[in-house]
């Protein structure tokens, strides 16, 4: 029992390896992920006073965002197009083992793509709670990565899955405090907001860059972004089970 | 080999989708080191049913077994002693042949001890070593269909499944695959093959179940499938012209019908010796001239159309449209 797990989890480990090797440089990816956080940033702060300690964890967590749920955005339509998912399928691995490897990959990415911007970032401002800065990326990128996954999983090709995902992501960056604080929307958009990932992945990312760390709160943060990873994770799952029928 | 316990039993297994039943209320066994074969065309159900078995999709009802294992309650264990290679591109472009053969590997749990040593020897017996560093989107369809044989044995499988596994391949392309597969089931391992094939189920298979619209319609040895048309006798005749000949030949007596085989017109007549005279008045009268003249043995083809009620050119039309879609 105990030696089918750890080989379960190691075929978790290569299908996530085999993502790394085949999509972190293909270009809607860096386009996503490296790219579009940039240009929403510069859209939205040319000509206006910009506070870095605001403005910053709202970029990486937009670079999370973005970057971790790119490559599902590519991976899985595409390997169900061409034929390739069905390998994965005959292979003797649970179909939530194959989702939790893509999603590992997404993740990896997340994590790289954020970093690039702290280390572009950190001449600018400095950040007070690195380690916490840094949790707060792993979280926001698996959370993102499984986001991704479920975004994608309804579809059987690129150009099919790419729309959707783009308006929802896009439409989210604006609701979840990125670039207007959540306080100062209308009730009924915080309550909407305060229903979104990235909220609770921003909100995280903002306390550790202010160092003035409400412990409960970033925790809150972290469970709640747990929380939302599960129910993505299964989500995308149920949705393929149900292709596959 | 063959040994009399069945590596795959399925029972009334069925496939319905919103608009098509795919697979109705299919039975078989296949015995474990036997190479039995699905023939039929396409839409036919063939993929349907590897596909249920091999976990890509589930079956509406029904039940199917790898060496004892239900395929929907033990999927991961069933899956275990299996190797498939679909009709579908099963490699990834992106990566190396070699990282193919290794990933393949890894998913199914070879040791790191092994894997560097089964990549090397599958990819020399398939001829693919030398290219085992270039991107598998550089090879030709018959090169990848090779990589994805070989991919599929890294793990030593008891029982491969090969979805129409010559279908686009250039003929020295299929000869290659035929063969490596043939003598992978003369080691031990068994073979569920599908093809439209009629010529390939022949020389291939030691069972076969001719199947259409999602039935089978019969399961035997290619020579017994042959001799349930024996009663059927052949003339088969070329004339210089062929316009019309059909049409006028299918009128002659104890003639029962006219088939088009290439350049050559297949009669299926009572007794032969009645026809060859009838044949050559028609040829006289017509100002035809007849290049060459033959009585031919049942074929497998035979027993199909037969069987099938379908025409062999219906497999053919459907193939070329396969592959032109497929570029």
């Amino acid at each position: 029992m105990a030696k089918a797990w750890i080989e379960d989890v190691k075929r978790v480990v290569y299908i996530a390896e085999k993502d790394v090797k085949i999509y972190f440089f293909k270009g809607p990816n860096l386009t996503f992920g490296l790219l579009l956080p940039v240009v929403l940033f510069l859209a939205f702060s040319i000509g206006r006073t910009v506070d870095l300690a605001f403005a910053i964890p709202g970029l990486v967590a937009m670079a999370a965002f973005f970057g971790a749920g790119a490559i599902q955005a590519v991976s899985l339509p595409l390997e169900r197009r061409t034929g390739t998912f069905n390998t994965l399928l005959t292979a003797p691995i649970s179909l939530f083992a194959i989702i939790l490897g893509k999603a590992l990959a997404g993740f990896f990415y997340g994590v790289i793509l954020s970093l690039a911007y702290i280390v572009i970032m950190m001449p600018f401002s400095p950040l007070p709670n690195l380690p916490l800065f840094f949790v707060g990326i792993l979280f926001s990128s698996f959370v993102f990565s499984a986001f991704g996954l479920l975004l994608s999983a309804p579809f059987r090709d690129i150009p099919e899955a790419m729309p959707p995902a783009t308006v929802v992501r896009i439409t989210m960056v604006f609701l979840c405090g990125v670039f207007i604080p959540i306080w100062s929307m209308p009730i009924s958009l915080q309550a909407v907001a305060y229903s979104l990932p990235l909220t609770y992945s921003v909100d995280a990312l903002r306390q550790a860059m202010s160092g003035l760390i409400n412990i409960q709160m970033f925790l809150f943060n972290l469970g709640a972004q747990i929380l939302y990873s599960i129910i993505f994770l299964v989500a995308a799952t149920k949705i393929l089970e149900r292709t596959i029928k | 080999m063959k040994s009399i316990e069945a590596a795959i039993k399925v029972y009334d297994l069925t496939k319905r989708y919103p608009n098509i039943l795919a697979v109705d209320r299919m039975s078989f066994e296949v015995y474990r080191g036997e190479f039995f074969g699905f023939l039929g065309p396409n839409g036919a159900g063939k993929t349907t049913t590897i596909n249920m078995l091999t976990g890509v999709t589930k079956a509406t009802s029904g039940n199917a077994f790898i060496l004892g294992h239900e395929v929907t309650k033990e999927p991961v264990k069933a899956k275990e002693h299996i190797g498939v290679v679909p009709d579908a591109s099963s490699v990834y472009d992106e990566m190396t042949a070699w990282d193919n053969i290794n990933f393949s590997a890894k998913l199914h749990s070879v040791s790191r001890e092994k894997r560097a040593s089964r990549a090397k020897e599958l990819l020399e017996l398939f001829g693919l070593y030398d290219r085992r560093n270039d991107r598998v989107g550089t090879f030709s369809r018959g090169m990848k269909k090779r990589l994805m044989i070989a991919a599929t044995l890294v793990h030593e499988p008891e029982i491969l499944f090969l979805d129409e596994p010559t279908t686009g391949l250039d003929v020295q392309s299929s000869r290659q695959v035929r063969g490596l597969v043939k003598e992978l089931n003369r080691k031990g391992t068994t073979v569920f093959l599908t093809t439209h094939y009629i010529e390939e189920a022949d020389q291939l298979c030691q069972r076969i179940a001719i199947i259409a619209r999602g039935k089978i319609i019969i399961a035997d040895t290619p020579e017994k499938l042959k001799t349930m048309v024996q009663a059927e006798q052949i003339v088969e005749v070329s004339f210089d012209r062929t316009e019309d000949a059909v049409s006028k030949l299918k009128h002659l007596s104890h003639v029962r019908d006219v088939v088009t085989a290439g350049d050559k017109l297949r009669l299926y007549v009572e007794d032969p010796s009645e026809t060859l005279p009838l044949i050559f008045d028609f040829a006289k009268e017509n100002h035809l001239k007849v290049i060459s003249i033959n009585t031919l043995k049942p074929t497998l083809e035979d027993a199909f159309v037969k069987l099938t009620g379908l025409r062999p050119e219906i497999m053919a039309i459907e193939k070329e449209q396969n592959n032109l879609t497929r570029g």
